[in-house]
């Protein structure tokens, strides 16, 4: 072997040595990221600094708007209802949510008689497409032709059919009920897993000592499952902050602007009025919520960690 | 040795692949493609479009079309995706009010002279007319009219079809029953409920563009008053034009406002349902809107393909054709007369009398924020949110902002 030879050897094992084998291994998924996800946020946060509308769209060089397009939105009535009504939506889907999903996993976690096919049933709200769903509750909604009027009216608890989702009113109380439907499952299955890593001694030990059910559920279950259910809470708020879909399908928004979020109301601005910098402007502020949301589970994780 | 052998082997390749791509840019300059986007769902019209096609690209080697479906609720995120990609099609079919915005994005490219439209309907050309340039051509048009149940009508004793508001309101009361709602239209809060809003607006002489006006307040007000009495279903606001179709072919409408598209679906899911025709009821004139679809011919793609299939489509057989398949109206009068002379097509001649009555939306650029702000005002006051007067001056003050 001559020493250039020798050289290239080296230079090779330096460039396959451990930590740059891991980089090696992380490039594929990070460029993945760059241009799937890097690019349209930051495309997306230009977009929302420009004038862009039907006019400029196609343009090479778009308009500067600073930020008066965020200004636009935070004095527009139907922006802050939408973020109003986003925030509502999630924190009562996610408390119902998280309280019924809770007692379920609970209850299937007693090991009777058919309670795993039974807890896998329950599953179904969660792997029916969304469209389906919405689609289902909104004739379950249906003022003159839904089940649920006929069903309050054979029961003899109303007298007249409630408009569920035609009166501005109680259309959002339609969307909650059909999303908590959708997201018991997500919470029930996440705590199931939960509790089957708390050890059954330490529930013998505590009732050896004295200790009755309450005592045993908030001193010893709760505090153990407390990674989980940040977890829990955390994802959810983001999957539930971010609904579309049901919205889209039960209500498009609808009626006069009362069940708008952050996310329709952004796909209406740019996708069926044109204004694509205002409408990027609101899916900003949308991003924008979520990301402080994510560094509180990144740092809730970490905890766990160490 | 090694070296050349790979030398040799690579060069034996790139020419057999010189010779394959040779033979492919040969045989591409005997046919070249050209893509159409339409966003119809409805099967019939398919099929209709379909075999147009197909006798397109058989009866010449020059050009091969291909269409391409997107669903309505799509058409415009593709169209403005495709449009700051510059991935768009060579030809779209598309809703005619839509027409001025995208005409205004710059995609569309000038046909000015390339087509006589003399004898076109004025509404239709004016769709995809700006300042005088024309960027398309009207595809066919429609228009809406009422539908009432004849059946409904005698039992009630109505001699004859309301003519007027107060014709139409009476009738409705006389029709509403537990299980029927004496009329419906389809309400949206979207283009298609500003579509079937519009004639009663327009009716009273009032423009798209004077809400807060004695007439806009006019109409809000007897829409409401419709809704309150309970002779139309406040759950219009929820229903498509198609939802509306149903519930009238279901026997739970008595009257509808509706398009001559739905006729031939009708006679296909209810052949045993007796209805029938009329002008939509007047306040001051009649009044009805245009609808339909434009073909526009991109800015950049293959302009030649796209204006050569446009000739073909444009001739009097091909319209004719795709007219009756569908239920629609051709925008050029000569060939819209020779339409429905068959006795069972009687029905469709009221849509052709209601549109000498029939106005086209905007054309203008900013149209959809004006549609908007039409569509949010009937729906306040459709759900009690707010009175006429103030859904009026809230619609005025939106539109004064885009209109001047």
């Amino acid at each position: 072997m001559s020493d250039g030879e020798v050289k290239i050897v080296k230079k090779r094992r330096r460039l396959f040595q451990y930590e740059n084998v891991g980089i090696l291994f992380v490039l594929p998924a990070f460029v993945y990221m760059l241009v799937f996800v890097g690019y349209p946020i930051v495309k997306n946060v230009i977009l929302s600094f420009q004038d862009v509308t039907m006019r400029t769209l196609t343009a090479a060089s778009k308009p500067f708007a600073g930020l008066a397009n965020y200004t636009a939105i935070f004095h527009d009535a139907v922006f802050t209802k939408a973020l109003v009504n986003t925030l509502v939506f999630t924190v009562a889907c996610l408390v119902v949510q998280f309280l019924i999903g809770f007692a379920l996993a609970m209850f299937f976690s007693r090991n009777f008689k058919f309670s795993k096919p039974v807890r896998g049933l329950l599953m179904m709200p969660w792997m029916i497409p969304i469209t389906v769903t919405a689609l289902m509750f909104k004739f379950i909604f249906g003022t003159d032709v839904g089940i649920l009027n006929y069903i309050l009216q054979s029961l003899g608890l109303i007298k007249d059919n409630i408009e569920w989702l035609i009166s501005t009113n109680t259309a959002m109380l339609g969307i909650i009920c059909a999303n908590i439907w959708i997201g018991i499952p997500f919470n029930m299955i996440l705590i199931s897993t939960g509790l089957t890593t708390i050890p059954k001694e330490l529930y013998e030990s505590a009732s050896i000592d004295g200790a009755n059910k309450l005592q045993s559920f908030f001193r010893i279950t709760v505090p153990l499952l407390k990674p989980t259910i940040e977890s829990v809470l955390i994802l959810g708020f983001i999957y539930t902050f971010k609904v579309f879909d049901l919205v889209y399908v039960m209500t498009s928004g609808g009626p006069v602007n009362s069940t708008h979020m952050l996310s329709t109301y952004s796909y209406k601005l740019s996708f069926e009025m044109f204004k694509y910098s205002k409408g990027s402007a609101v899916a900003n502020v949308l991003l924008v919520i979520l990301l402080i949301v994510g560094i509180f589970y990144l740092r809730a994780t970490k905890e766990d960690d160490m | 040795m090694k070296l050349r052998k790979i030398t040799s082997v690579m060069m034996a390749a790139a020419m057999t692949m010189g010779l394959l791509a040779g033979s492919v840019t040969v045989s591409a300059a005997e046919t070249e493609d050209i893509t159409l986007w339409y966003y119809w769902e409805n099967e019939g019209h398919q099929k209709a479009l379909g075999e147009m096609i197909e006798k397109y690209n058989s009866g010449q080697s020059d050009y091969k079309l291909t269409a391409k479906y997107v669903p309505f609720a799509d058409f415009k995120k593709q169209l403005s995706i495709g449009a700051s990609a510059s991935e768009l099609p060579d030809l779209v079919l598309l809703d005619s009010p839509d027409h001025a915005s995208y005409a205004s994005m710059g995609i569309f490219a000038d046909v000015t002279e390339k087509f006589d439209v003399s004898n076109y309907y004025e509404g239709p050309v004016a769709s995809c007319t700006i300042d005088d340039v024309l960027y398309g051509v009207p595809f066919g048009c429609n228009c809406l009219a009422l539908y009432y149940n004849t059946d409904m009508l005698e039992a009630a004793g109505i001699a004859e079809a309301p003519q007027t508001w107060d014709d139409l309101k009476a009738a409705a009361e006389k029709l509403t029953t537990d299980n029927v709602s004496g009329l419906a239209f389809c309400s949206l809060q979207n283009e298609e409920g500003t579509f079937n809003f519009l004639p009663w607006l327009w009716s009273t002489g009032a423009s798209s563009y004077e809400m807060n006006s004695e007439g806009g307040i006019k109409a809000l007000t007897y829409v409401k008053d419709l809704v309150d009495a309970g002779v139309m279903s406040k759950e219009c606001i929820n229903w498509t034009q198609g939802d509306v179709m149903n519930q009238f072919i279901s026997g739970n409408v008595a009257m509808m406002v509706n398009g001559p598209w739905q006729i031939p679906t009708m006679k296909q899911e209810a052949p045993d349902l007796n209805w029938d025709v009329t002008l939509i009821p007047k306040d001051a004139e009649f009044a009805s809107d245009i609808g339909g679809e434009n073909y526009a011919v991109i800015a950049g793609g293959n302009e030649d393909g796209a204006l050569n299939f446009l000739d073909f489509a444009t001739q009097e057989e091909q319209v004719s054709f795709m007219m009756n398949a569908m239920g629609y109206i051709s925008a050029d009068k000569a060939i819209a007369d020779t339409q429905f002379s068959a006795e069972e097509d009687a029905v469709y001649k009221k849509f052709v009398e209601q549109m000498e009555y029939a106005h086209a939306r905007g054309p203008l650029a900013e149209w959809p924020e004006v549609s908007d702000a039409i569509s949010l005002a009937f729906n306040e006051v459709m759900t009690g949110s707010s009175s006429p007067e103030d859904a009026a001056a809230a619609a005025q003050a939106t539109i004064d902002g885009i209109v001047q």
